[in-house]
């Protein structure tokens, strides 16, 4: 798959030019040569004002003590308080450290995990066991958190969890290890239960690309005696690498987004400290107070955190010469 | 080890014959691994109700009961709003693939003028969200609250599958293009006969995650539909059963009302159970239209013939 | 090419517009408003939003909802919440958009504040004489400062208060068999708990082949309540929330790093150095807590009895009655007697009001009228004559086993509209006028037919006629509930309770899992963390609630 943009777009209608415009007038000629391309994008630009920009107005209510009953331009002006309130808060710190790792280890395995997924489901030759394979392997995807979660509390219970069992009878451990008792572990069991439940699911998309590889090149290199390891390090992963840029640089935006569920549903008094991320924060103080002017603000926050991420990762993209968002 | 080797296929040196035996083993330790929670649910969701508080099921039912799911379906509003469900995933992908795909291939197109500006418009919503209050009222003003199309508009186009498309649409050759280009092709004869077709691949991948985001959608109705059942969908009305089963837990304050129906009633259903159900039914209709769409990217695809 | 284009975008745009345009129907009553002072009975139907859980329907559809139609012509549609709470509630108060009669639990607060409500007192006057008189002793409770009446609480208590012969409430609960195992002893203080749970632990390492659990309890995400609620219990006080009050200066204490708590504390890290505590007791979620109880090797918890009721029902399904429990009234050494028991209480922040959408709400309040009276009680809560229950020749009210199993099966319940009706309606409690229990559950007859042969062998053993009978009567404390008190949305009562939630969900663990030798050390962080929140205002605030309610302002 060739990734190359090529730098000299021919213009679909080769218009005689009388003379060169420049400027404005550049811009208004080319929207009139392009208008079918306008055509096609500029009515869901329009949507996309109403429905995503428009809004945004809503974010007045992160500096007024919001009470529904009012219309928001009667409110109570609050200044920053809520703000805050947030990062005052004696816990701001634990929270957003915990949001960050727990971000940071899921997005680190989610990503290999299901890129190596996608390759191995790849390499395997005999086509109705690969398809049969890739549906289990997303069936996870389907069972709710809070089945999930039960399911993950029980491989880790204490006597009828396999986890432990394995562990005790190959002698690895002399007693069995109380696993979400122990707030150290709590990140990674996140990370697991995560990409147990999503990897089938992500690689979804690298197959998509994988496919989108021209088969020839497999052929000429097998001719050439590249190995296994050489075909997917050479073919494979480079035909992948503009969605794995895409989609990382997409995904660093969402670097406050750790996920909500799974770390509530199995926080518990002896984890805690490690669990609780800015989601189940703002869910205590917000949402479950009715008081949406500190989710608001939290929200705000978000935005101003995944915006730098989002920003630097897509110049870094850029001055590497990757693919990148924009 | 003769499944082995037909799972393997045929091989050509020793490093192939290592490399395809581990795969295979590790394929399988996987598919244990990840088949294992459904058909564990499936077993409780056989299981009789009251039995299943007791733990211990595992891939096979302890006290097989088709209760739970008679339960289910005894709701008579289940299967108008499974047809809405179908309706509104069906329409839903539809359009939404399809906006989704036309914008994504004019932001492809290096020449483009408003190419940057209209990324950079879509990529920014991704991280901005004016709140849930705000996005009620905005859809009240456009009344769109209340009627079937609140499920279709309001996510006609989804940005991470936007810029996906646009990514893989980049990928295409770009000769393909000018050849078409010079043969007198417009833009939307170059979208519809050469990008999409192309693009199969990511397009079936888009169709799975918003036919699934469809499917399994309720929020929407519960905000903005929940009082028209006639346009309720089956995620909703089973959130409804799971709910009121949940009655007897929620509310500390009505403990005392509940209570009453606790003490002198048997629970013949559970959360615990009816949640099984519902993952089963919600989960088989996904399950049986999925091969229909694996094909399209789990195959091999040549470029060759119409890179010519 | 570019015009088929071009109409094919057009199509898209209509489309988008269309969607636009297309006005939802408005579901809102088609009632014609009735002549002056006289009610009309034509059909007219209602939206009801309900915040609690149940089934979405028609009031109409049930045996008792097609009764009180006739009579008044009001039908109900009832739709009950799915979703969260002040999500539902905060979009509807920002739009408007009120259903036409609301009863709005918790998010009662946010309905007031945006006057969503109608003011009931001359409608009540008007049409409404029998609720006026069922609710007169406690109108003051729900009149609000402006002298207005927005909604109707539930329960109002007539004549005589019975407690309920059972303990669904608060209690430290038992394995039967352990009682048995050494002669049905009386168990009343929490070291005599600990002690015999000790005793039966050590001869009975295993249960049914699996390790016997000597204590557990609830620990998991909100219900933890049901952990840190017991020092308050065993020094004698019902549940008044996060604080007890105290019977002569009527000042409310937080009792979260009291003594007590120090006590309690202390006896389980005490039993858990002996290996009595479940090693999984912080850590188990409510799925496994249940199975635990279930399985029929714990021994002991704390816990409020409508927690577990699955639980329960799994123990007594499985046929051992010794292996099912018991609630015991433990208390620490040296308090007199224990209060586990509910004093009579009236929630007066919880209710069903109608908002400023209905139209004739009149109409309303005529069909609460209806069904309060004494006959349509009886109807709603006992079900119909014998179908549901007999009447003895000396007028009291029983059930036969046939009639208990029909009047539980939930299907029964829904189709006449015992379960739609029975709460979240404007109701009584108590007697009714002929002595009868208005809840069946508190009719001794009832309750004692519904005893297993199992449960009458223990009745027995401790010469008792119901369980709740082993527990003290509650004192009379006419402030009960406290946390019914308004605390609003938001309010730094609110803060306050949720930091201490945190608090102690994070330091209760450390505490009673800590080495004996640094339990101490445990306790002091723990206070220090707590006092460092501003407890005062906590408590003054409640104290105040207290003083008010014994002055009659709620």
């Amino acid at each position: 798959m060739s990734i190359q943009q090529t730098p000299t777009p021919i213009e679909p209608k080769q218009l005689t030019p009388k003379q060169k415009p420049t400027g404005f007038m550049l811009f208004v000629q080319k929207c009139k040569e392009q208008k079918v391309l306008l055509l096609m994008s500029l009515p869901f630009l329009i949507w996309l004002f109403i429905f995503r920009y428009v809004p945004l107005y809503g974010w007045t209510m992160a500096f007024q003590d919001f009470r529904p009953a009012r219309p928001i331009l009667e409110q109570d002006w609050a200044g920053w308080k809520h703000f805050e309130f947030l990062f005052t808060d004696p816990r701001f710190f634990e929270v957003l450290r915990n949001t960050l790792a727990m971000s940071f280890i899921n997005l680190v395995l989610g990503f290999v995990t299901a890129i190596t997924l996608a390759i191995l489901l790849n390499e395997l030759r005999n086509l109705t066991f690969k398809r049969v394979v890739q549906t289990i392997s997303y069936m996870p995807h389907f069972l709710s958190w809070v089945v999930a979660a039960g399911l993950v509390s029980y491989t880790l219970s204490l006597e009828n969890g396999i986890i432990n069992i394995i562990l005790t009878n190959l002698g690895i451990v002399k007693e069995p290890i109380l696993w979400l008792g122990i707030g150290e572990y709590f990140w990674g069991i996140i990370g697991a239960s995560d990409v147990w439940k999503n990897v089938g699911w992500n690689s979804i998309i690298y197959l998509a690309a994988i496919t989108m590889i021209d088969t020839e090149q497999y052929e000429a290199a097998e001719i050439d005696g590249a190995s296994r390891f050489q075909r997917i390090w050479y073919i494979t992963i480079p035909g992948m690498k503009t969605v794995i840029v895409i989609l990382l640089i997409m995904n660093l935006g969402y670097i406050l987004e750790s996920g909500f569920e799974a770390q509530y549903l199995l926080m518990n008094p002896m984890n805690m400290d490690y669990a609780e991320n800015l989601d189940i924060f703002v869910l205590r103080y917000g949402i479950s107070m009715g008081n949406f002017s500190l989710a608001t603000a939290a929200g705000i926050f978000k935005t101003v955190v995944s915006f730098i991420f989002l920003f630097s990762a897509n110049s870094i993209a850029k001055r590497l010469g990757e693919a990148r968002l924009f | 080890m003769n499944l082995l080797k037909k799972l393997t296929g045929k091989r050509r040196s020793v490093d192939d014959l290592i490399f395809d035996s581990v795969n295979v083993v590790l394929m399988l330790l996987l598919c244990v691994v990840m088949l294992y929670p459904m058909l564990n649910t499936l077993a409780v969701s056989f299981n009789e109700a009251t039995d299943s508080v007791r733990g211990g099921i595992y891939l096979w039912p302890r006290e097989f009961t088709t209760y739970n799911y008679a339960h289910v379906f005894g709701e008579s509003q289940l299967l108008h709003a499974g047809m809405i469900s179908v309706l509104r995933t069906v329409i839903g992908t539809g359009l939404s693939v399809f906006c989704t795909a036309m914008v994504a291939y004019t932001i492809s197109r290096q020449y483009f003028v408003m190419r940057k500006f209209v990324t950079i418009a879509f990529v920014l919503t991704m991280y901005l969200n004016g709140g849930l209050i705000p996005t009620y009222l905005l859809m009240r003003e456009l009344s769109l609250i209340g009627t079937f199309w609140i499920y279709i508009i309001p996510g006609l186009i989804g940005v991470f599958n936007l810029i996906v498309v646009r990514s893989f649409i980049e990928g295409l050759p770009e000769t393909i293009f000018e050849s078409a280009r010079i043969d007198g092709a417009g833009e939307f004869t170059q979208f519809f006969r050469i990008a999409l077709p192309l693009c199969l691949p990511v397009i079936a991948t888009i169709s799975l995650f918003v036919a699934v985001f469809q499917w399994n959608q309720w929020f929407d109705v519960f905000l903005y539909n929940s009082s028209r059942p006639e346009l309720s969908t089956l995620q909703y009305e089973l959130m409804k059963i799971l709910q009121n089963s949940n009655a007897s837990m929620t509310s500390r304050t009505a403990a005392d009302a509940f209570a009453s129906a606790q003490g002198q009633s048997q629970n013949v259903v559970t959360p615990t159970s009816i949640r099984a159900a519902m993952t089963i039914i919600v989960s088989v209709p996904i399950i049986c239209v999925y091969p229909f769409l694996q094909k399209y990217f789990v195959k091999g695809l040549t470029l060759g013939g119409v890179k010519g | 090419m570019i015009k088929k284009n071009l109409l094919l975008l057009l199509a898209l745009s209509l489309l988008l517009i269309f969607a636009a345009c297309s006005n939802s129907s408005d579901s809102s009553t088609d009632a014609d408003s009735g002549e002056d002072g006289e009610v009309s009975t034509e059909p007219v139907s209602y939206h009801v939003f309900n915040a609690t859980a149940g089934r979405d329907l028609d009031t109409n559809t049930t045996r008792i909802g097609k009764l009180f139609e006739e009579e008044t012509g009001v039908n109900f549609n009832i739709e009950y919440l799915v979703g969260d709470l002040n999500t539902k509630v905060g979009v509807m108060v920002a739009s408007g958009d009120y259903p036409d009669v609301i009863v709005p639990d918790a998010a009662i607060d946010t309905l007031l504040d945006a006057e969503a409500f109608i003011p009931l007192n001359d409608l009540l006057e008007e049409h409404g004489q029998n609720i006026l008189d069922a609710y007169s002793d406690y109108l003051h409770m729900f009149t609000h400062d402006d002298g207005n009446i927005y909604y109707i609480p539930f329960g109002a208590t007539v004549n005589e208060y019975i407690p309920n012969p059972n303990i669904d409430q608060g209690a430290f609960w038992i394995q039967r068999g352990v009682l048995k195992e050494y002669g049905f002893p009386e168990v009343n203080t929490l070291t005599e708990y600990f002690e015999i749970i000790e005793r039966y632990a050590a001869e009975n390492p295993q249960i049914d082949g699996m390790n016997t659990i000597p204590f557990t309890g609830l620990t998991y995400d909100w219900r933890f309540f049901a952990f840190s609620n017991a020092p308050n219990h065993l020094a004698g006080y019902p549940n008044d929330g996060g604080v007890m009050i105290d019977m002569d200066t009527h000042e409310a204490t937080v009792y979260a790093d009291s003594d007590y708590a120090y006590e309690y504390l202390k006896t389980l890290n005490e039993a858990n150095a002996k290996g009595l505590v479940d090693r999984e007791l912080f850590v188990a979620n409510y799925d496994e807590y249940l199975a635990k109880l279930s399985s029929g090797r714990v021994l002991g918890f704390f816990d409020y009895g409508w927690q577990f009721g699955d639980a329960r029902n799994a123990l007594r399904d499985a046929g051992n009655p010794d292996r099912e429990f018991m609630a015991l009234p433990i208390v620490f050494d040296g308090v007199d007697y224990d209060q586990y028991l509910d004093p009579p209480a009236f929630t007066s922040n919880r209710g069903m009001g109608i908002t400023t959408s209905a139209e004739n709400p009149e109409r309303i309040v005529q069909f609460w009228d209806n069904m309060i009276k004494e006959e349509n009680q009886k109807l709603i809560m006992w079900g119909f004559e014998d179908e549901h229950y007999s009447i003895a020749e000396d007028g009291r009210y029983f059930r036969t086993d046939e009639q208990l199993a029909l009047a539980s099966k939930e299907e029964e319940r829904n189709e006449t509209g015992m379960a739609t009706f029975e709460w979240s309606w404007p109701r009584l409690n108590g007697t009714f006028s002929d002595g009868n229990a208005v809840e069946p559950r508190r009719q001794p007859e009832v309750a004692f037919a519904d005893y297993s042969d199992g449960d009458r062998e223990y009745l027995e053993a401790y010469g008792i006629s119901t369980f709740a009978e082993l527990f003290a009567q509650p004192d009379d404390r006419p402030w009960y509930p406290v946390w019914s008190a308004n605390i609003e949305q938001g309010s730094p009562q609110q803060i306050f309770e949720e930091r201490t939630d945190e608090l102690l969900r994070r330091h209760y663990a450390r505490i009673v899992l800590a080495d004996p030798a640094d339990f101490e050390k445990e306790w002091e962080d723990f206070v220090n963390a707590y006092r460092s929140l501003d407890v005062d205002a906590y408590e003054n605030f409640f104290t105040e609630v207290v003083e008010n309610r014994l002055n009659g302002e709620w």
